[in-house]
């Protein structure tokens, strides 16, 4: 009969009425994103070894890092002197922690980048060495070589 | 208020009068406020959501904040507009709105005007605001608020008509145009109340009513994802907000008539019940009416430019005819009252 | 003497129901469409040049933003030539991710494609319940993968990362309350009469014009063609799983709806039984040189996306990065269509006609 299609139209949006409402309460509410979310990165300068692999697959070239000899005169190999991240261009796909060997830079859950300024979004080492809230656990970097410090 | 009429017209009595003017002006504000504030919560809720809740204590300022922002807002006029059309056409526009409210009996001896000819009165007063709309579409200089005003002229002409000749079934009942009258016509158990009697006359008025006001699923005019608001696209600021607030009192105006016209007013629906107060079984149809206006925006997809033309005149029209023809038979076999 | 004017109007690149910032340059007599040139490339990022100095891993999260309500796809099709040309084998478990992450982000496509679709018509509430429902499949990609849009989930010879604890049941569980939901939404739209109305006639072609034109996916069923690549070329693991392929006979926005719509339903048919006979353990990589270097040569390989078809043609000199790299995208060949299809219509279809065909500006643009 003509007509009963709006009908029933009109039931199901009657129903949902009085289902549960999925509204979040964010921001008062901080969102729980999943472990294997890829937010901002978080860096530890101690683990670098200086390889440059993470520039190099940088689908964007956003990393930029310099190294300089090992202060202590026993070790070998270089230590990390800068390393800058431009988070106006980086995608967050995080292949540089699928290809870091040691682990030193690794995503962390917070997503939250917003500033008012463009130089902002220029991060250097040591902001990245604070953004320690909220680390990945899971990181699967199966891209790494296999060679010198791999997990 | 009536007993006023009969005596010689003193400044006391004219006094009386602007205060309650002013009293039924603050009550539609208050209505327009919290209406747009249960629309947008309503609407919210069956859809999954919660609607407005942060300005004010569970959203109820929500409303208030949007006229503040309204209100501060730059008064542009494009330059190339025709000025006093474009500044008219809101004005225009609210002024009949208004009016309209004078003759809604909210009790026994609860009213403004008892004119005897009152539906006539509203309808002859909403053509006002067709025009207005149309002065704003064409004042505009703008080619998709010319083809909105025009579209939405057609729209409100066209069933002006079925929403007439709806509720002359009514008027031949009740021998009376009176609104008072039809509904002390409607007393008794709820099956006495005029939508039973006139179903027919009731959904042919139900639908040229949300098509009068412009509302989804006729909604032509102010269509989002076609034109871009239609015949209000080039106002801004206040003379915007004059636009809504005149939709909000017709939709008050209209679910006002609807329950006085087929619900029954103020009367319960039996009379064992009339230790509760009137004015409050009116406020719940009232409310019953502006909840199923919330509804049907809610579900109901838009109807197109022919369609509803198509509707108006080769469904409506006839259905109306059809009710009146009936009801005379009905009157004739029998009697009135039945 | 009256003369009459034609209108131009310009439905501009910013407008609600454009799908994405694409410009129509509209003739008008009266409410009567005479001529409609589109105009676009408001989005052209130049994803095909840039891959001619990345190699083929950084291509990936590429790919995701071209078509980006359904990037699964995308991430496939590159992946899916580069194995090709090389010979790789793709381990079971690999496989079957990838084809429940695909039907998955099938089912998402034509959510969003109907919210969007209904709310165009007016209809404000799909729009939400499709959304609602959608946000589930995307926290599922998010467990996963860690992105909700923008995935960068496969790599040649497999997939980057396996199903975390409980995600599998937590698809069936997403499988069983989906059905539910389509039935629900058959009860709201599907059967509504202003909807009908609306959409009944409008935009019909034949199935001539349809393979002159180069129509794919739901646009070419609608005509009567049954051609569906999961089918006739089948790729993955498709030729395991019993499903229908839905086709139309009017060639109108109805048929395209009601096809989209029992697409939903296949694909909840192959999540089902590919849920069952998912494997209980398996490698997500397989063996895959250090350097992904293809050999000299060149392919051209096709999938169907919700889309349509959508091909990748790789020509390669060797190096690690491609030489050539060329996307056939399905909604930049089914706009092709769109000034065809508008003349003679009134302005409100023209709404109705664009989302029937269901384009996405990121795969218009590349």
């Amino acid at each position: 009969m003509r007509g009963t299609g709006i009908v029933k139209g009109l039931g199901v949006t009657l129903r949902t009425m009085g289902s549960k409402k999925v509204t979040m309460k964010y921001p008062d509410v901080p969102i729980q994103m999943p472990d294997r979310f890829r937010g901002v990165q978080y860096f530890e300068p101690d683990k670098c070894i200086v390889c440059n692999q993470c520039a190099r697959v940088c689908p964007t070239d956003c990393i930029t890092l310099t190294g300089k000899p090992n202060p202590d005169p026993e070790k070998k190999g270089k230590v990390i002197d800068t390393f800058d991240l431009n988070f106006e261009i980086c995608i967050l796909c995080d292949l540089c922690t699928e290809v870091c060997p040691t682990e030193a830079i690794v995503m962390t859950n917070n997503f939250e980048l917003a500033a008012y300024s463009r130089d902002d979004l220029f991060k250097d080492r040591d902001w990245l060495y604070g953004n320690n809230r909220n680390i990945r656990e899971d990181n699967n970097n199966i891209g790494a070589p296999q060679r010198g410090g791999a997990k | 208020m009536q007993r006023f009429w009969n005596d010689p017209v003193s400044w006391g009595h004219a006094g009386i009068y602007l205060l309650g003017a002013i009293a039924i002006l603050a009550v539609v504000i208050v209505f327009v406020t919290y209406a747009i504030y249960f629309e947008r919560k309503v609407i919210g809720w069956m859809q999954y959501r919660k609607g407005p809740n942060r300005t004010g204590p569970l959203g109820l300022l929500q409303t208030v904040a949007d006229v503040a922002k309204l209100l501060i807002k730059e008064d542009t006029i494009p330059a190339k507009a025709d000025k006093a059309l474009f500044i008219l056409a809101p004005a225009l526009a609210f002024v009949p709105s208004f009016l309209v409210l004078a003759i809604i009996p909210y009790g026994l001896n609860l009213q403004f005007a008892d004119l005897n000819v009152g539906f006539l009165y509203y309808v002859a007063l909403s053509g006002i605001t067709t025009i207005a709309i149309i002065l704003g579409g064409w004042s505009s200089n703008n080619k998709y608020a010319l083809l909105g005003g025009m579209r939405s002229a057609a729209q409100m002409i066209s069933y002006e008509v079925p929403l007439v000749l709806s509720v002359v079934g009514i008027a031949m009942m009740t021998e009376s145009l009176n609104l008072r009258e039809i509904v002390i016509h409607q007393e008794g158990y709820f099956w006495h109340w005029n939508f039973l009697p006139q179903i027919i006359g009731f959904a042919v008025f139900v639908v040229a009513a949300i098509s009068e006001l412009n509302r989804t699923p006729f909604d032509l005019p102010e269509a989002e994802s076609e034109l871009v608001a239609g015949y209000h696209v080039e106002y801004s600021g206040f003379r915007f907000a004059f636009f809504m607030l005149t939709e909000y009192i017709y939709v008050y105006a209209i679910a006002c008539l609807a329950t006085i016209l087929f619900l029954g007013g103020w009367n319960p629906p039996a009379p064992q019940l009339d230790f509760i107060p009137g004015l409050l079984w009116f406020a719940l149809k009232f409310a019953f009416i502006v909840f199923f206006l919330f509804w049907i925006r809610a579900t109901l997809p838009r109807l197109r430019v022919d369609q509803l033309m198509g509707m108006a005149w080769k469904v409506l029209l006839p259905l109306a005819i059809l009710n009146i023809f009936l009801t005379a038979l009905g009157i004739e076999w029998w009697g009135k009252g039945g | 003497m009256i003369r009459t004017e034609e209108l131009l109007l310009n439905v501009g690149p910013q407008h609600p129901s454009t799908h994405g910032v694409f410009r129509i340059i509209v003739k008008l007599d009266g409410e009567i469409i005479t001529e409609a040139t589109p105009v676009m490339g408001y989005l052209h990022r130049g994803t095909e040049k840039l891959a001619e100095n990345l190699n083929f891993t950084q291509i990936i999260p590429y790919t995701d933003r071209m078509d980006y309500v359904s990037a699964m796809t995308n991430n496939y099709v590159l992946v899916h030539a580069v194995e090709k040309m090389m010979g790789l084998e793709i381990p079971e478990r690999a496989e079957f991710l990838r084809l429940i992450v695909m039907e998955l982000q099938r089912v998402a496509s034509h959510l969003v494609w109907w919210g969007t679709y209904l709310l165009d018509i007016g209809a404000l509430s799909p729009f939400l319940y499709a959304f609602n429902d959608r946000e589930r499949i995307l926290q599922l990609f998010n467990e996963l993968c860690g992105a909700r849009l923008t995935y960068n989930y496969m790599r040649v010879g497999g997939v980057k990362w396996d199903a975390p604890e409980g995600w599998i049941g937590r698809v069936k569980e997403f499988v069983r309350d989906m059905r539910e939901k389509l039935r629900e939404y058959d009860d709201l739209a599907s059967g509504n009469e202003i909807f009908l109305s609306r959409i009944k006639g409008v935009g019909a072609y034949d199935a001539r014009t349809a393979i002159d034109y180069g129509l794919s996916g739901a646009n070419l069923r609608s005509t009567g063609v049954k051609w569906d690549l999961r089918k006739n070329e089948p790729y993955s693991l498709y030729s395991r799983f019993e499903f229908d392929v839905p086709v139309g006979k009017n060639g109108d926005c109805y048929d395209r709806y009601l096809i989209r719509m029992e697409e939903m339903r296949q694909s909840l048919r192959i999540l089902e039984q590919a849920l069952e006979q998912f494997p209980e353990g398996g490698e997500t990589m397989g063996k895959v040189p250090r350097v992904i270097r293809p050999p000299v040569g060149e392919i051209y390989v096709r999938i169907e996306s919700p889309r349509g078809e959508i091909g990748c043609y790789i020509v390669s000199k060797g190096k690690a990065e491609p030489f050539r790299l060329k996307f056939r995208r399905p909604s930049f060949v089914n706009l092709q269509i769109l000034p065809k299809l508008l003349v003679g219509e009134s302005m409100t279809n023209l709404v109705t006609i664009l989302g029937g065909i269901d384009i996405v500006l990121g795969e218009v643009d590349c």
